[in-house]
């Protein structure tokens, strides 16, 4: 970068930076200082020289700043915003005239779709722009959707029938664009390398064409076959916009079908253009590729004919510098010579049009999209300004700056306060039933050992897990409902601040966001996080994000011990796991994992209105995962915890007495004084150990342990009258509400179960994942310990 | 003890067996796990069973 390009303005205005832009204020791009990634992000995210960008709003703590380029919003901190060169939006640049050249024709020579045995369609698309929700229609698969970027991490397959053909459709990672700067785009990029796809059917949100039509313009340089599917048809119709598809389809020179693809209104279309596609594949066909004007078109060709075995698209980025691109010619007959040629290229490029390789290629790209749509797109000209589209109004309430972190804890508040009320009726129903099974079969069984297995071991246990699906349908129901209309992104953008000053990347929003649902695929999504050190610093921390497995357990706790403010009490549990993960991070972040803070663009995705299909369906998922665990694990763990309280047996002892002797029980005592000052009997000690299979089985391990102290002719009561009636040996009641808190901050911070361990073994190594059962552990009792004692001395 | 005690005992054993080796089982393949996604078939794994739509 140099100066002179500034001078190719035709203002009398000096260049300022975004960062200093005031709200409402709308400003050209000049150029993006800096250098590395996340330059060339914002530059894939439309930050590109001519580009207009209108300041939005600051977020309630000043930051970040809610930017609206090209139809989308974006999330930039003060800090990146002040590497972006800005100038008055009426500034001509007066080297911008001529960057829309049309395409040129490349000639591909057939190949047979079945050479590897299965027709291939891969998925590829920004992220956000409906890919997963495609997928899910086409192939009936139920993978996580959700109304922000990154929820999908790595490949998902899937199979479909047509026309009596199986196809196998894959669903790649969002994407915006096709460069080596981050795991998404090498994970997409290497996919399509690897696996050779006989199609790609690229998603574009054809409500934001501009930004979404980059990605096609590298896909479209790899000369594979490809459907455009152009998704939320249906927004851009409401939106009053026209789009002429037809003359659109021969522009790109590849096929466009609009489609809707929640409510399935053109998949079929879409499918079948993919397959004609790809019979036509088998003979000779001609591809179109953005044209890049004479001097890097004739660089093309001569480099092209220096290596005939690589793609345009791979022969463009070796002229770009790019290493993984470069390393494919490395050590290859003549590969020198390509490098020196490339090298000679793009100075020479750059020289031509004083700007660097990176610019130049976006630009060019940017500039053939903008011409293109200039032909095809009319927008309605009662639309003036992104301000009119649906949900600002709500936007500016739910993210103004006095409002926007009551608003977020009251929506907290009312989703566990409803999941309280609202879930205690089916739950009393469940009881019952259960109750009325265990005493139905303690009735009917003659005494002995099987019947004992029965109504202690399998009814308690697994019994006092089930009564809680309806707690667990209703909050996966809101916490559906807030992800689906956008809310969740804003969530992100209001504490943006704090996360940045605790040391954790913006990305690792998404990971604790799906680390409320479970910690294992939590784990995973940090593989979007460029940086280890911030990649460890997620996954360590996530797991203090309360998984839905420890929810039984408060809800047993606080049902049974706190007659007020139940909502309140359980929303405090999650906001403690917060604070925890982020001391955590600021203690990581600043010592062992010490490195500097990386910077992050965020794109804060449309409102949409949230479907009741779509919630039902995410309900009933997590519903179904819950009742196989329950059927699975759950079982078997409270067989095994039932045999651990009932042998060795003891003559004549009553059944407190029996338990105390048994194998569980001497783990218990053998603990106890470690739980001791905690205020935890020995039984609680236990259930924290069980617990490391899954969670759930806290609470079933003490319905297996309650059961089995009470005698079969007492009146059976539920789990929650149990703990709240029982006594430790000195008469004195185990439970009351500081036990209750002190035991559900212990479950809420002390080492995840095996399966989240075994995934920070997979992304991290054997040896965090020994730092983090000591780390967390340890934590838990602290924090426990602290509570408790102070408690009690106040009390 | 009677011949159903004696029953009753060795199915329960057999019984807390299964669990137990269910358990382990569960465990160690889940700490020796790859990864990997679930085709959402039902089987816990990316089995590829499930047929999706016919067009």
């Amino acid at each position: 970068m140099n100066s002179e390009q500034n001078n190719n303005i035709h203002n009398n205005d000096v260049n300022r930076l975004l960062d200093g832009e005031p709200v409402g204020m709308t400003v050209q791009v000049v150029r993006v200082m800096g250098d590395g990634a996340f330059r060339q992000r914002l530059l894939e995210m439309g930050f590109v020289r001519g580009a207009q960008v209108t300041v939005l709003k600051n977020a309630p703590l000043r930051d970040p700043v809610e930017y609206m380029i090209m139809g989308s919003h974006i999330s930039l901190r003060h800090s990146e915003a002040a590497q972006i060169e800005v100038t008055d939006k009426d500034a001509q640049f007066c080297d911008m005239e001529d960057s829309f050249n049309g395409t040129v024709e490349t000639t591909v020579a057939g190949v047979d779709p079945l050479n590897d045995n299965v027709l291939r369609i891969a998925l590829i698309g920004n992220p956000n722009c409906g890919k997963t929700s495609l997928f899910n229609y086409v192939t009936g698969a139920k993978e996580k959707v959700g109304n922000y970027g990154g929820v999908t991490v790595d490949s998902k397959e899937g199979w479909f029938t047509i026309g009596g053909r199986r196809v196998q459709l894959v669903d790649l990672p969002g994407t915006y664009s096709l460069t080596e700067y981050s795991p998404e785009e090498m994970y997409v990029r290497t996919y399509i390398r690897d696996n050779h796809p006989d199609a790609i059917l690229n998603i574009v949100d054809a409500g934001n064409l501009e930004r979404n039509l980059y990605l096609t313009t590298q896909v479209m340089d790899m000369n594979i076959p490809m459907v455009i599917a152009l998704n939320m048809w249906d927004e851009l119709e409401k939106s009053g916009d026209k789009l002429d598809v037809e003359m659109m389809s021969r522009l790109l020179g590849a096929r466009m079908i609009p489609l809707t693809a929640y409510n399935g209104r053109g998949v079929k279309e879409v499918l079948e253009a993919a397959m004609e596609v790809i019979d036509e594949s088998e003979k000779e066909t001609l591809h179109h590729n953005v044209n890049y004007g004479n001097l890097i078109e004739d660089c093309l060709k001569e480099l092209g004919q220096m290596c005939p075995g690589l793609d345009r698209y791979t022969v463009l980025k070796i002229i770009e510098n790019d290493q993984h691109a470069i390393q494919l010619v490395d050590g290859q007959e003549g590969g020198e010579q390509v490098k020196k040629a490339a090298t000679e290229m793009r100075k020479r490029i750059e020289r031509d049009y004083n700007n660097d390789i990176t610019s130049i290629i976006t630009d060019l790209k940017y500039g053939f999209v903008r011409g293109a749509l200039a032909e095809v797109l009319t927008p309605n000209p009662e639309r003036a300004t992104g301000e009119t589209k649906p949900g600002y109004t709500l936007d500016r309430l739910l993210t103004n700056r006095w409002l926007a972190l009551p608003i977020l804890l009251v929506l907290m508040w009312l989703m566990f306060e409803a999941t309280f009320t609202l879930g205690a009726y089916p739950q009393e129903w469940i009881e019952n039933g259960i109750g009325w099974i265990g005493e139905w079969i303690g009735q009917t069984m003659p005494e002995g050992i099987l019947r004992d297995l029965i109504v202690d071991g399998i009814i308690g246990g697994v019994g006092g897990v089930l009564v809680f699906l309806p707690q667990i349908l209703i909050l996966f129901f809101f916490i559906s409902l807030l992800e689906d209309s956008g809310y969740m992104a804003r969530a992100a953008f209001i504490v943006d601040r704090i996360m940045h000053r605790v040391g954790l990347h913006g990305k690792s929003f998404i990971p604790y966001l799906i680390g409320f649902g479970c910690g294992v695929p939590a784990i995973m999504a940090t593989r979007t996080l460029e940086n280890r050190r911030d990649r460890l610093v997620t996954i360590l921390t996530v797991p203090f994000m309360s998984c839905s497995a420890r929810l039984p357990a408060y809800l047993l706790l606080v049902a049974a011990f706190f007659t007020a403010n139940q909502g309140l009490i359980l929303m405090s549990i999650y906001l403690v796991g917060i604070v925890v993960a982020a001391i955590t991070a600021i203690v990581l972040s600043k010592t062992i994992l010490k490195h500097d803070k990386s910077q992050f663009v965020m794109e804060l995705p449309p409102y949409r209105q949230p479907t009741a299909r779509n919630a039902v369906i995410h309900m009933w998922s997590k519903g179904k995962q819950y009742l196989q665990k329950m059927a699975t694990i759950i079982l078997a763990a409270s067989i095994i915890v039932w045999a651990l309280g009932y042998f060795p047996r003891h003559d004549g002892q009553t059944p407190q007495e029996q338990i105390e002797n048994s194998y569980m029980g001497q783990m218990g005592k053998a603990i106890e004084p470690l739980v001791e000052p905690l205020g935890f009997n020995w039984q609680m000690g236990v259930s924290v150990l069980t617990g490391a299979a899954a969670k759930e089985i806290v609470v079933s391990t003490m319905g297996v342990l309650y059961t089995g102290e009470s005698d079969l002719d007492e009146e059976s009561t539920s789990l929650k009258e149990k703990l709240q009636s029982a006594t430790r040996l000195d008469g004195k009641p185990v439970f009351d509400s500081i036990v209750a808190y002190s035991f559900m901050l212990f479950i809420l911070l002390y080492f995840p179960c095996i399966a989240a361990l075994a995934a920070i073994k997979r992304e991290a190594g054997w040896k965090w994942v020994a730092f983090e059962v000591v780390y967390t552990t340890g934590v838990a009792w602290l924090v426990s310990f602290l509570f408790y004692q102070i408690a009690r001395m106040l009390a | 003890m009677t011949t159903s005690t004696i029953i009753q005992t060795i199915v329960v054993l057999g019984i807390v067996a299964v669990a137990l080796v269910y358990v382990l089982r569960r465990v160690f393949k889940t700490m020796g796990s790859k990864g990997g996604g679930d085709c959402g078939c039902g089987c816990g794994k990316n089995c590829k069973h499930r047929s999706g739509k016919e067009f």
